[in-house]
Formats: structure tokens, C-alpha cells, sequence
């Protein structure tokens, strides 16, 4: 590899080092430190934890170069690395799947610790230091779930905050500092930041120094089964038999790390923290039994569940060394520790599938989520252009749409609605062109949803028939609209039936393209829902072919320019429920 | 190798040990390349593709033909668009020019405020008709040019147009200090 002269010169070097810091006997006394008992693939998951913790660093000082920590600015810088910055997916999704693996190793070495009653005496301290650690990583992922500042995060840390107010006494105290005020805002988000970023990067790296010296001052105890011979024999040094196995592990840590974040296509980005939306929030993956534990708790017991069982558990837990005394490191000989940590376990389970199998069979709530996931889509493609720097969801304002939607509210808004709730003086216009919206108004013409609020002398009456016959009128009057999904048999029944003359419609309206240029006391129905037919309604509800001299609504031709009618015609006969944000 | 053994045990295994070193260390050192190589990319983006935009379609600067006098340079505001990073600022202020007529009837010719020295604000020096840089003591005559001090080029020239109504319109431009080429950035 190298010549004698140039290892000479290495190894001068190396002396020169050694002898004014001692720093390569120090690597030495880790490399050559003796494993009692042998290398082994459960020591690895401890240091496999610590390279996740380096990973971890690494991304987030990285992912620190372009972040920044403000109620206006998280989201949107945080879209940019997601979406804009090179290599940005890949980093910001192996911090935050790479966070899961590391408390899950973290989880796992503490669990063979305690399966291989590890934590004895002497080493009491190591197990409640390695304790401390798990908390410090937890308080990691809290903080950091909320800095992108989307939906999840904000409502996530909006019903944690909410918890730590219900503390007795000084909760409300607790819960202004954590926020920064008393509301959520910029300080909330730069308080997250700088506890994720500065408190505990600090802290950690003290627990971490604190545990590797401990462990270096009690070394790892064999496994319970080796006896002192076998233990003997075994020994060998930390490298490379156990460093090739730790970093086989962080190896594959990493692949299945970088394989979530290439299937989940990055590190979920949802969109921009609402406060008026009616997000349904949902714990991160960790906090699942205790909020599934909260569901049987109502009322004053609730704090039994965020409180109280936690901290009797953690209470157990930490006093572990204290409470098991035993001398044996057998498992079989402590049932009482087997015992709780299998109890423990299952319930974990328990709760967790219980959560999981509700929130699958929850179809309103499936929806939903897809939904939220189309929502991030559109809404991460508008932040492409730039977000204003009112941030958030102002990000809203680079759709085309947003425009047209402002002229809705302005010029539509009071009398007709748009979100489903109905309106103050003329009909709804969500989902207008669907076929429940025609059927329900078939069915109540003067209903809360149609005509009602516009309290018309002598309205439409309801259409009576069979279900079938209404089902068949509706597609009639759905076939108008152009859609592509027209059940044309159902069409052709009613046509066959004569339907139009025997409910009676006819005496009002026409439907067929032969009538179009006929007026009636009624609007004529051809074409009915499409752009052209409801640009001429706003231009002219008066028109003899619309509501003629019925008509109570103005008409806008000259108020409007045709350009902004036919946006407001399109937008209305397209409009599909808008999100909360989108409607201005 | 990477790790210095100084108290290399003797034992009847050494050569498959140091083939798990060797394995080992590369690994490591792989491992070390993949994490890293990632970060590096992320940290050059901004050589790769430019994070700030906003200016280069010529801007209405407030300012008629007519209102720039032979001999008398006005500073004025360019105003635009501006994406940043991930923020678009619809109206913001993205420089300054001095609009310079030299002689009636010539042309309204626009200057960058920026110094191309070193970056420093250009004032207009009214008792010596000349501009001046006073950070570092430049002066520039009317058409641009350095008359005397460090500045290593002219004053930067951006790019005029003029609307049907005779409004002013002045394409926003920076270029690269401290260079004898004048180099957009």
C-alpha cells in the first residue's frame, strides 16, 4: 500500500500527534477496547444508534443551510428544499425516515439492554443516562414535526401544547413560553427551532459523551448464557469484528432509510399550517397507544392517559435497576421484568393495531386523506413560483383561480353559497352540476340548498314519481351538462317515458335542442350547467330564456367583463368542494 | 489504513484480521462517501441554478424623457418582482440608476448605483460634475467612464427603453465587482 519511507513519515506524524495529545492512543484504547464475550450483532444496535444520531446531525445542520424558522417562512422554505433544492427531497427525507429508524434502534438497544439485564449493578447509571437519551430523541422528533409548519405539524403540536396546558398548575404558565405567546405565531415556530437545533443537539451530545464513557468504564456485560470461560475465550477488540458489524448495520439502516424516502417519493409536506381548517389531527407514530389510551379516558380522566400512565410507566422504568435486584442476568430468573416488558409490548400492540384497523376502516376519514394528499400536490406546485411573504397560506394566491374566487365572493358571495352551507338569497353552487345536486332539487325546489332563500312568489313545485322515474329525470337534466359519465339508458327512458310532459315539467321549461330559442315562464333547460349557459345567466338572469321577468337576481353584462364572466362560469360549473383556504 | 495500531496483538488469526480490517475500513469509508456526497450537493445548489430573479424585463422607473436635464443625473428607484429563494415579493425595491442625458437631444443612458470596485453606493459630486464614489474615491465622467481611482471598469451601462407615452423603462441588472469585465451576475 505504502512504501516503507512514506509509512515511516506516517507513522512520524502519528507520534508527533500522540505525544502533544494523546489522540491516537485515545482511538486506539476505542479500536483495540476488549468485547467480553466476542463481537456481536446485539451489541450493534447502541453504536448503530449513535452513527443514526451523526446522520441525523448531518442532514439537519445541511437542511439549516436553507431552512428558515418563522410562521410565514417555514412552510414555504421548507417546500423549496423539498421540491426546488438539489438533492433537498433526498436530505430532508433521509432526517425525517431517518429519525424513525434511530428511535427505533435507540428502542431496540435499550430493550436488549433490559432483556439482557445490562443495566445491573454497577451499571445503574448507564441505563438511566441511555433513558435520558430516548427522551432527549423524542423531544427531537416533537420539535422537529412542527418546523415545516404544513397541516399535520401545526395541528400535531397544537393538541400536544393544548396537553401541557392541562397540566395542573403551572400548565397555562408552561403552555404561553412553549408557544411564545398566546397564540400560535412566529416565536412559536422559532421556539421549536431553536430547542430542536441548539437545546437539543446540546444535550444529547452531553448524554451521548456521558454514556460512552460509562460504557467504556463498565464495558458491555457478556451475554447471561457464556460462562467465564467461554467469555475469556471469546474476548476480542472492538475492531474490526464488532465495528464491521455496527456499520453493517447503520448500512442497512440507511438502505431501508433512502428506500422509504425514494417509495414515499420524500418526507411528507402537507399543506400549509390553516388555523381555520377542520384538519382531523392524528398523532406521530410514537404518541399512537397513549392517544389511542386517551380514547377510553373522557373528561377528568383524560389526564390519566396524557399524564398520569406515562409518568408512572417512565417512573418503573427508570427505577428498573432499583426495583430488579437480582444478581442473575438470566432472563429466566427475573419473570417479574419479563413480565412487564412483554406486557408493555403487547399493549403497545394492542393499542397501536386498534388505531391503526379504526383509522383504515374510517372511509370519511380516508377521504379525507386523500384529499390532503391531492391538496399538497396542488398546492407545493403554486409554491414553485414563490410565496408571498405573508407565507403560509398565502401561497394560495399564486392559483389562477384565486382571483376569479375573490370576484365570486365579492359580486356572488352574498347571495349565493359555495361551500355546501347554502345561500343568504339565491341558490348553492357546490358541486351545481352534479347529480345529487340536481336530484335534491327535483325533489325540494324551494329547499334550504335551491330556491328557498330567494323566496319566490310562485316557485317551482316539488317533482313527484317513483325513485326510479326522479333518477331518470335527474340523468335528463345531468345529460345537459355535458358530463362524460351520462348513463345514456337511463337518459333514453325518460325520453321513451315522455317523462318532461308527465311530471308536468313542460309546462314551464324546455329541454330539447329544438326548443333552445324558446322562452317560458321557466329557464330553458338545454344545455343547462354548461360554461356558455351559465355565462348568459350571469350576464342576463332576466333573459327570456332564463328567469325573464321573474328573475330577482341583477344581471351583470356590462358590470363584468365577458373575460371575468366566463372565469366565474367555468370556476362555478367545475367547482368541486373548495378547500377553506382556497375560497378568500 | 486508517486507524493506527500501536499495540497490534500477535495472534495465529492475523491475516483474516486484516482482511476484516481492510473490509471494515472501506466500508466505513463508503459509508462516509454516501452520506456525505449528498450533502455536498445540496450545499452548491445556488452554483447550479440561481436562487434570486427578479428585474431583467425593463421596469417603468417613475421618470419621463423629458425630466432628465443635459448635465443633471437623477437617481431613481427600480422597482419589481422579486423571487427569493422561496418568496416572491411582487414590489420591492431591486436597485437604483443614475439616468444621465448628456447633451438635448441625446438619448437618456441609465447607470447601476453599484460601484463595480467594490460594491460601494455612486453619488453625483454637483461642484465637480463628475461622480463620485466616495468609498474609495472614484470618479466617473457623464458618459461613465473612470476619470481617476480604483475602479477597475466604467460605471455599468443597463439596458433603456422607452414606452409610447415616453416613460422611462430600465432593465435591472447586477453585475460582478471588482472585475475589468463587465459580467452579468
Amino acid at each position: 500500500m505504502s512504501s516503507p519511507a512514506s509509512r515511516s513519515k506516517v507513522q512520524q506524524l502519528i507520534s508527533w500527534i500522540e505525544d502533544r495529545t494523546g489522540l491516537p492512543s485515545l482511538l486506539d484504547s476505542f479500536m483495540n477496547a476488549p468485547l467480553p464475550g466476542g463481537a456481536s450483532v446485539w451489541r450493534a444496535l447502541g453504536n448503530t444508534a449513535l452513527l443514526l444520531v451523526g446522520l441525523e446531525f448531518l442532514t439537519g445542520v445541511l437542511m439549516a443551510f436553507y431552512y428558515s424558522p418563522s410562521a410565514a417562512a417555514a412552510w414555504a422554505s421548507t417546500a423549496f428544499i423539498e421540491d426546488q433544492l438539489w438533492f433537498g427531497s433526498l436530505i430532508r427525507g433521509v432526517h425525517s425516515f431517518g429519525s424513525v429508524a434511530l428511535i427505533v434502534v435507540a428502542g431496540l438497544h435499550l430493550l436488549q439492554v433490559a432483556l439482557f439485564g445490562a443495566y445491573k449493578k454497577p451499571r445503574e447509571t448507564n441505563w438511566i443516562v441511555g433513558l435520558l437519551a430516548l427522551l432527549v430523541l423524542l423531544g427531537f422528533a416533537l420539535s422537529g414535526y412542527g418546523l415545516p409548519w404544513d397541516q399535520s405539524g401545526y395541528w400535531a403540536k397544537l393538541v400536544e401544547t393544548s396537553i401541557v396546558s392541562t397540566t395542573p398548575v403551572v400548565g397555562p404558565m408552561l403552555d404561553t413560553i412553549v408557544k411564545g405567546g398566546s397564540q400560535y405565531g412566529h416565536y412559536t415556530v422559532v421556539h421549536f427551532y431553536a430547542v430542536h437545533v441548539f437545546v437539543l443537539p446540546a444535550v444529547l451530545s452531553l448524554l451521548v459523551t456521558l454514556y460512552i464513557y460509562l460504557g467504556r468504564r463498565h464495558k458491555t456485560p457478556p451475554p447471561w448464557w457464556m460462562n467465564e470461560a467461554t467469555v475469556l475465550a471469546r474476548t476480542e477488540p472492538y475492531f474490526p469484528g464488532q465495528a464491521l458489524r455496527d456499520l453493517s448495520m447503520f448500512a442497512i439502516s440507511l438502505g431501508i432509510v433512502v428506500a422509504f424516502v425514494v417509495l414515499k417519493k420524500g418526507a411528507p409536506l402537507e399543506p400549509p399550517a390553516d388555523p381555520t381548517s377542520n384538519y382531523v389531527a392524528r398523532p406521530e407514530w410514537y404518541a399512537i397507544p397513549l392517544y389511542q389510551l386517551r380514547m377510553y379516558m373522557e373528561g377528568p380522566l383524560e389526564i390519566v392517559a396524557t399524564m398520569i400512565i406515562p409518568s408512572i410507566i417512565g417512573a418503573v422504568v427508570f427505577a428498573l435497576p432499583f426495583l430488579d435486584r437480582s444478581i442473575s442476568r438470566s432472563p429466566a430468573k427475573r419473570p417479574m421484568v419479563m413480565f412487564g416488558i412483554t406486557s408493555g409490548l403487547v399493549v403497545t400492540a394492542v393499542l397501536s393495531t386498534i388505531f391503526v384497523r379504526k383509522d383504515a376502516n374510517d372511509e370519511p376519514f380516508q377521504k379525507e386523506r386523500l384529499k390532503v394528499a391531492a391538496e399538497s400536490i396542488h398546492v407545493r406546485e403554486l409554491a414553485k413560483r414563490g410565496v408571498l411573504p405573508s407565507g403560509g397560506i398565502d401561497v394560495y394566491k399564486n392559483d389562477p383561480q384565486y382571483e376569479v374566487l375573490s370576484l365570486y365572493k365579492e359580486k356572488c358571495g352574498n347571495c349565493h353559497g359555495l361551500n355546501g352551507q347554502g345561500g343568504d338569497e339565491g341558490p348553492e353552487f357546490f358541486d351545481y352540476n352534479s347529480r345529487a345536486w340536481i336530484a335534491g332539487f327535483l325533489k325540494d325546489p324551494q329547499g334550504r340548498l335551491y330556491m328557498g332563500p330567494a323566496k319566490k312568489a310562485k316557485g317551482m313545485k316539488p317533482v313527484e314519481g317513483t325513485p326510479e322515474e326522479l333518477a331518470a329525470l335527474t340523468e335528463m337534466v345531468y345529460a345537459e351538462t355535458g358530463a362524460p359519465d351520462v348513463k345514456k339508458e337511463l337518459v333514453k327512458k325518460a325520453k321513451d317515458g315522455d317523462l318532461f310532459a308527465e311530471k308536468d315539467c313542460d309546462s314551464c321549461h324546455y329541454i330539447d335542442e329544438g326548443d333552445k330559442a324558446l322562452g317560458n315562464t321557466g329557464p330553458n333547460l338545454f344545455q343547462r350547467g354548461t360554461v356558455d349557459y351559465v355565462a348568459r345567466l350571469i350576464d342576463a338572469p332576466d333573459h327570456e330564456l332564463m328567469y325573464g321577468e321573474k328573475a330577482k337576481m341583477p344581471g351583470f353584462k356590462g358590470k363584468l367583463t365577458p373575460e371575468q364572466v366566463h372565469q366565474l362560469a367555468v370556476v362555478l360549473v367545475g367547482l368541486k368542494r373548495p378547500t377553506a383556504a382556497a375560497a378568500p | 489504513m486508517f486507524v493506527p495500531m500501536l499495540n497490534d496483538a500477535p495472534g495465529k488469526t492475523d491475516e483474516r484480521r486484516g482482511f476484516l480490517q481492510a473490509v471494515t475500513a472501506g466500508l466505513g469509508a463508503l459509508l462516509g462517501a454516501i452520506v456525505t456526497l449528498p450533502g455536498v450537493a445540496l450545499l452548491v445548489h445556488p452554483l447550479r441554478k440561481d436562487t434570486v430573479d427578479g428585474g431583467k424585463d425593463p421596469l417603468d422607473v417613475g421618470a419621463s424623457e423629458k425630466q432628465v436635464k443635459p448635465g443633471e443625473p437623477v437617481m431613481v428607484d427600480v422597482r419589481g418582482e422579486l423571487k427569493d429563494a422561496w418568496m416572491r415579493t411582487p414590489d420591492v425595491k431591486l436597485g437604483a440608476c443614475w439616468l444621465v442625458r448628456e447633451k438635448e437631444n441625446d438619448p437618456v443612458k441609465a447607470f447601476s448605483t453599484v460601484c463595480p470596485h467594490l460594491g460601494c453606493g455612486i453619488d453625483w459630486a454637483a461642484k465637480k460634475n463628475q461622480f463620485l464614489c466616495a468609498c474609495h474615491n472614484t470618479y466617473f465622467d457623464l458618459q461613465g467612464k473612470v476619470l481617476e481611482g480604483p475602479s477597475p471598469r466604467g460605471m455599468d451601462e443597463l439596458d433603456v427603453k422607452l414606452s409610447p407615452e415616453g416613460r422611462l423603462k430600465v432593465a435591472y441588472r447586477r453585475f460582478r465587482i471588482g472585475s475589468a469585465k463587465k459580467e452579468v451576475v
